[in-house]
């Protein structure tokens, strides 16, 4: 009887997403129309600055969220989101899951071709997903573990089998791993190290990658014959070029916008915020990303923290209000758990360290009865800004008689400490967000899961993280997700979350800005040059 | 002199086969595994388990070594693990922007230093002296990241006559790449400048009290001929050996300035490669910084000889 229960909530739920996400004009989510009221102008170059450079252009390799701002540029995916969050219809027009939720099928664009002339159809979605579930090393296996076998139906239909039901496939589907890449320029390079370097006009998107010159810059020419077209029917994308810069310092990023060397930028400083809203050349964007901030602390046996009180109790005694203030420069927002406001699963009254509260916090020590708290806070050597932000830690925590001694060490060090479970106290780590709060949840919270860096375990947030995977019921999972997440984050904490990161996107007046994205990705198929 | 050249460049093999062992060793001993610093925040212990299987990383340090040393006596220094771009092919890549930048700092440091430096000694303690002096001072106690810092205030922020970093190649732009130029070479060269203008400077001074300068005005020459053709290439033998050094230097310094102006060279591919235990690269890097060194001061052994008759590297003679 669950069983059937299961089955027909997973259809209901699927093909209900489906028929949400249909947009009224053509071009899927590209329908969503540029910033300015008046018409686009067509044509133009800009320049983005980056924080890094691209890595890896192959999908399959990327591990770098940098990659992803050039990915979502050249390659589409069978799926994407708009600018709330929400899941809507890209290469893929339609899917459905079967009645036993086992299987997904989905409908392909017949009007779409690579960059290198070839024709992107069921065929060439088997042999991407197989690729990335089969090549050794894949950084997307994981994503897709759920998928068993792929079936090209006919030119226009694929079926994804699965190994179980697995209801964030879809939402996985949005990022690199529903990425299509064409194989005759995959092929024709040869070698795949030689491949994620040069994937010159290997994907389907509204740019094509042209040239790739390292740490210096890229160049993105339009793909002429892209499927998109705006609310009036004008073909996407507006802008002739776009020239990538990778800028590792965030100074130098935001002086090049100000000094009109560059137009479009998605990562600066907090500090360089409020000059960013007032400059009179620049437009400021900003909404909440699905990235989250936390400290993780080493929860297995022999390690002090493996005392689930003295996680809580330093939960309880952070003030993260003042944090986001005075170390994140207002950047983002104050959060406690992996959910972030752009999930479905996302609870606004889910506030359980709102006041800090250094005295509960000085009790439960107590109550440990082992003594005062003192524990190492591992800083990356030469990081002022996350330095401060432990000098803030330190101090909010010496109100509850709890001692962090600040250890600044290699960036390298650290990780591999983390990696190998032998970090003594609390280390930094960021996740850039992922469109699926499984994608948040999972891996970082369940037992002995890639991520779990705090060596957590507690049967029940598996039990619930399993379910909330196997339902496609969105009130079904919002409930095992919450109930979950006030397991790991306040009865048996796996970490101390202390907020939520910003999407921002910082644009020269000169160009016609599309809305800032959650996932923090410029839309540069939305973008076009302002009128003069 | 042929055979002494020979002979420096035979004995460079051994000490750049030392420096292969001492960096191999030394960057692996370094904590931090590459794989799990590129691995950002995907970091699968099964992928990357296939990866150190792929990259060799699981082998012993001696296997490792044997097997790069074998490659690299044949040219092939490996592939970068964190781009898996081949390192020949990296470095090539980011040579000319080095290269440029180097040779010009270079340049602006030596012109300048060699007039200012002669006007300097010329005319001791006139205000041009003392305006040359504290510009010395300055430009040894700045350290150029911060000179940089100030550079891109005034320049690029302020006045916006310059763009604040990156690269333009001198093929595509050849104004833009002057315009991208000009900081960064400021940059690097201030330091060695001030060194080499005193140089220039205290060396003339002690050229000009010997008796064949006083005999050459005795003569009736001009003293601007008394200079070029008397003084300055007699004092010049001191300058060489501080310029010769100071091409390490200006290694060195570029590779901060190349960081600060995000200029895409040599000096940015080591702090990355660095900074990620990108092996293979750094293993590059320092033997091409070795090789380098040495051949430059094998040239400033033999500018000696040129600069200076009497230096002789025939040995004895009979």
């Amino acid at each position: 009887m669950t069983r059937l229960l299961t089955i027909l909530t997973v259809l209901a739920l699927v093909t209900g997403a489906c028929a949400g996400t249909t947009p009224s004009t053509t071009g899927g989510g590209a329908s969503t129309a540029p910033s300015a009221a008046v018409k686009p102008t067509v044509g133009g170059t800009v320049t983005m600055v980056l924080e890094n450079d691209v890595i890896d252009f192959d999908p399959l390799k990327s591990r770098a969220f940098v990659d992803r701002n050039v990915h979502y540029q050249i390659y589409d995916s069978l799926v994407r989101i708009d600018e709330t969050g929400k899941i809507v219809q890209w290469l893929a027009t339609k899917w459905e899951a079967s009645t036993d939720g086992k299987s997904v099928t989905f409908t392909l664009r017949d009007d779409v071709t690579y960059h290198d002339g070839t024709k992107f159809d069921a065929e060439s979605v088997k042999w991407n997903i197989e690729r990335y579930i089969k090549t050794a090393g894949s950084q997307r296996a994981g994503e897709l573990a759920s998928v068993d076998t792929v079936e090209a139906v006919n030119a226009t239909t694929v079926k994804f089998n699965l190994k179980s039901p697995f209801s964030p496939l879809v939402a996985n589907l949005v990022d690199r791993a529903g990425m299509m890449v064409s194989r005759k320029a995959f092929e024709a390079v040869g070698n795949p190290d030689d491949f994620t370097r040069k994937a010159f006009k290997a994907g389907t998107g509204p740019f094509m990658l042209t040239e790739a010159i390292k740490d210096d810059h890229m160049t993105l020419e339009k793909n002429p014959s892209w499927w998109g077209k705006d609310k009036d029917g004008t073909k996407l994308p507006y802008l002739d070029k776009i020239t990538v810069k990778p800028f590792t310092n965030s100074d130098t990023r935001f002086t090049n916008l100000r000094t009109g060397d560059a137009q479009v930028a998605n990562n600066i400083a907090g500090k360089d915020v409020p000059t960013a809203k007032t400059e009179s050349s620049l437009t400021y964007q900003e909404r909440p990303a699905l990235s989250f901030r936390s400290l993780i602390p080493n929860r297995a046996p022999g390690f002090v923290f493996n005392e689930k009180r003295y996680v809580k109790a330093v939960s309880m005694a952070i003030d993260r209000a003042q944090l986001l203030d005075k170390g994140y420069f207002n950047l983002g927002a104050v959060g406690y758990g992996t959910i972030a406001p752009s999930h479905f699963a996302f609870d606004a009254s889910f506030k359980p360290f709102e006041k800090a509260d250094p005295e509960g916090a000085k009790k439960l020590v107590q109550e440990v009865g082992q003594g005062p708290l003192r524990f190492e806070l591992m800083v990356s050597a030469g990081d002022p800004a996350t330095l401060t932000i432990a000098t803030l830690i330190k101090d909010q925590l010496q109100k509850a008689e709890i001692v962090a001694d600040i250890q600044q060490l290699e960036f390298a060090k650290i990780l591999e400490l983390q990696s190998a479970h032998t970090f003594k106290g609390l280390t930094f780590v960021g996740w850039s967000g992922r469109i699926d709060p499984d994608g948040n949840t999972y891996d970082h919270i369940y037992s002995k899961r890639p991520f779990n860096d705090s060596s957590y375990s507690n049967a029940d947030v598996d039990k619930l993280l399993d379910e909330q995977r196997a339902t496609s019921d969105q009130e079904k999972r919002k409930a095992a997700l919450r109930m979950a997440e006030q397991i790991y984050v306040v009865d048996d904490p796996a970490r101390i979350w202390l907020g939520f990161g910003a999407a921002q996107l910082l644009t020269s007046k000169k160009v016609n800005a599309p809305p800032a994205y959650p996932d923090q990705i410029v839309r540069f198929h939305l973008m076009s040059m302002a009128a003069r | 002199m042929t055979q002494y050249i020979l002979r420096r460049l035979l004995l460079m093999l051994p000490v750049a086969f030392l420096v292969t062992i001492l960096v191999f060793v030394l960057i692996r001993l370094s904590p931090g595994d590459p794989l799990v610093i590129y691995a950002g925040e995907e970091r699968d212990p099964a992928t990357l388990e296939a990866l150190r299987q792929e990259y060799g990383l699981d082998r012993s340090m001696p296997e490792q070594y044997v097997s790069w040393i074998t490659h690299a006596v044949q040219g092939d220094l490996g592939r970068s693990l964190r781009t898996r771009q081949p390192v020949l092919e990296a470095i090539v890549e980011r040579l000319p922007a080095t290269i440029e930048l180097g040779i010009t700092a270079l340049v602006l440091s030596v012109t300048v230093a060699l007039v200012v430096g002669t006007l300097s000694a010329v005319r001791r303690n006139s205000p041009l002296d003392l305006l040359a002096t504290g510009f010395t001072l300055a430009g040894v106690s700045l350290p150029n990241f911060f000179l940089g810092l100030i550079l891109i205030l005034v320049f690029s922020l302020a006045i916006r006559l310059f763009p604040p970093g990156g690269y333009t190649a001198l093929r595509e732009d050849v104004w833009d790449n002057l315009r991208h130029l000009i900081l960064p070479a400021i940059t690097l060269a201030t330091a060695s400048m001030a060194v080499n203008m005193r140089q220039v400077r205290s060396s003339l001074l002690d050229t000009f009290g010997q008796d064949y300068i006083r005999t050459a005005r005795a003569k009736g020459l001009r003293e601007t001929m008394v200079i070029a053709r008397h003084a300055l290439k007699n004092a010049l033998i001191p300058v060489v050996t501080v310029i010769g050094l100071q091409i390490g230097a200006i290694i060195e310094g570029a590779i901060i300035t190349e960081q600060i102006f995000s200029w895409p060279g040599i000096g940015k591919l080591a702090v990355d490669s660095i900074g990620g235990r990108d092996y293979p690269v750094v293993q590059a890097i320092v033997l091409i910084s070795a090789l380098s060194f040495m051949v430059t001061t094998l040239v400033v052994d033999v500018l000696y000889a040129w600069l200076d008759p009497r230096i002789s590297y025939g040995g004895p003679q009979s």
